[in-house]
């Protein structure tokens, strides 16, 4: 008598939640650098490019 | 930001510090305008994409001369005794990166990553390069590498909130595609499924939306600020996208209906119908209504591509009729798109309107429109009113 043997094939299903709110910069932790565009030119502006002074960062919306 | 730009006015201008703004919002001529208005001469970079991943705002972070962050809550009060008088040492932990895209960017080579690893971050960060720094012509690569994410992981929130951000942003160039709209709210809808308390998201999702219960005032600001720019002989940052709908919450403080019902312009449907010289597209914020519940509808009016007719502005504005069905009600049952000065033009009219639907209805509901405009012909000259019928319908769960 023949038989079948069946592996089990099982397919894992990669998906990962990405929350977006990765924790942000705490006291005492170096901030992380970025690049954007000023809104005055468009031109890019580092975080880095501060590095040296004391800097107020604030993120806002004008509404 | 005014209290902040107040209290550090004369440090900045004593180069004792640096005030460095990030703004999270769409369109960066509104935080222009508004710099401009309070005086802000510090500069502001654009996140419209959120890559800081920040779930809120206003965020205010004191950083030492190391980069180092000392104050995520700073006081104005204290500000300079307890971060610009004190010294502080290179003694940090470091954090984590944020994958933001280095600048200049590498398309070619975060291109070639990406399709080699073909992992939903790869394509997001190639993604993210050219949507900040690919400027309009590469929002149509931006959309597909965001595309690409979410397919490989559709719980990819930020992917999903990108690919909003790029569909609404094509949807407002000449290389828009139909749908372009819609797909931003969803992809919008989306990512805040995945995280709902992402506080940005949901501002971006409500610019668009009906009024909120208590409406939040997005650009009711803008009106004030134009005036008070001009009394001092300056010329406002122009808005390429005038703030609209939700995004004011003035007179409105709540759904208001329609009081005076205005005549309807065409009542016996005796206006010619256009053969096909104007699509019209509708777009209703939430996707699917609650009963009892409101909904804005963006209805869009564009040229159709092969059209040789352009807007004939010499006379009355494109209206839009509305014809609410039986117990549901509307904000307003007549509507006027905006009149360019020009005397021909051939851009994207919108208008908008707000249906709150019956307690009792179920599934779709159908609210007929039509439009009335004016066309005239490139070729022949000729000019001509038509009307545009057209049914929205709003999905009841």
């Amino acid at each position: 008598m023949s038989r079948c043997h069946f592996i089990p094939f099982v397919v894992a299903a990669c998906t990962f939640s990405t929350p977006a709110n990765a924790a942000p910069p705490a006291v005492g932790e170096r901030h992380p650098d970025f690049t954007l565009a000023d809104i005055a030119d468009g031109k890019p502006k580092s975080l880095s490019d501060y590095r040296g002074k004391k800097l107020l960062l604030i993120q806002f919306a004008s509404w | 930001m005014p209290v902040w730009h107040d209290t550090t006015k004369q440090w900045v201008k004593d180069g004792k510090l640096v005030l460095l703004g990030v703004t999270q919002e769409q369109h960066p001529e509104r935080c222009k305008l508004f710099a401009q208005w309070k005086g802000f001469t510090w500069p502001i970079l654009h996140d419209p994409i959120n890559v800081l991943e920040s779930n809120a705002v206003p965020i205010v972070m004191a950083i030492d001369e190391h980069g180092i962050v000392r104050s995520t809550r700073p006081n104005p009060r204290t500000f300079q005794a307890d971060f610009l008088d004190k010294t502080f040492g290179d003694n940090a932990t470091n954090k984590p990166a944020i994958p933001t895209p280095a600048y200049p960017p590498k398309f070619n080579e975060l291109k070639a990553a990406a399709e080699k690893a073909n992992t939903f971050g790869a394509w997001r960060r190639y993604g993210d390069a050219l949507a900040l720094w690919g400027g309009d012509a590469r929002v149509i690569d931006a959309i597909a590498a965001y595309q690409k994410a979410t397919q490989l992981n559709p719980k990819d929130g930020p992917a999903w909130f990108r690919l909003g951000v790029c569909f609404r942003k094509r949807y407002e160039l000449s290389t828009r595609q139909p749908d372009d709209f819609r797909s931003a709210v969803a992809s919008w809808g989306t990512a805040l499924d995945l995280d709902p308390n992402q506080y940005i998201w949901r501002r971006r999702i409500q610019q668009y939306g009906p009024r909120l219960d208590k409406p939040y005032p997005f650009y009711d600001w803008v009106p004030e600020a134009e005036e008070a720019i001009r009394k001092r002989g300056e010329a406002p940052v122009p808005l390429p996208v005038r703030p609209d709908g939700a995004e004011i919450a003035q007179p409105t403080r709540a759904f208001a209906v329609a009081k005076e019902t205005p005549k309807d312009p065409d009542p016996q449907g005796k206006v010619t119908r256009d053969s096909g010289s104007v699509a019209c597209e509708a777009v209703i914020v939430p996707a699917s209504v609650k009963a009892g519940q409101s909904a804005r509808v963006h209805l869009t009016f564009r040229l159709a591509p092969k059209t040789t007719d352009h807007w004939n502005n010499e006379a009355d504005p494109l209206r839009v009729w509305v014809n609410p069905p039986e117990k549901c009600v509307v904000n307003a049952r007549l509507i006027e798109a905006e009149l360019p000065k020009s005397v021909t033009s051939s851009e994207v009219r919108t208008v908008g309107f707000e249906v709150q639907v019956p307690k009792d209805a179920t599934g779709a509901l159908r609210v007929p429109v039509y439009a009335l405009y004016h066309l005239c012909d490139d070729v022949g000259g000729q000019c001509r009113f038509v009307r545009l019928d057209a049914t929205v319908e709003l999905l009841v769960k």
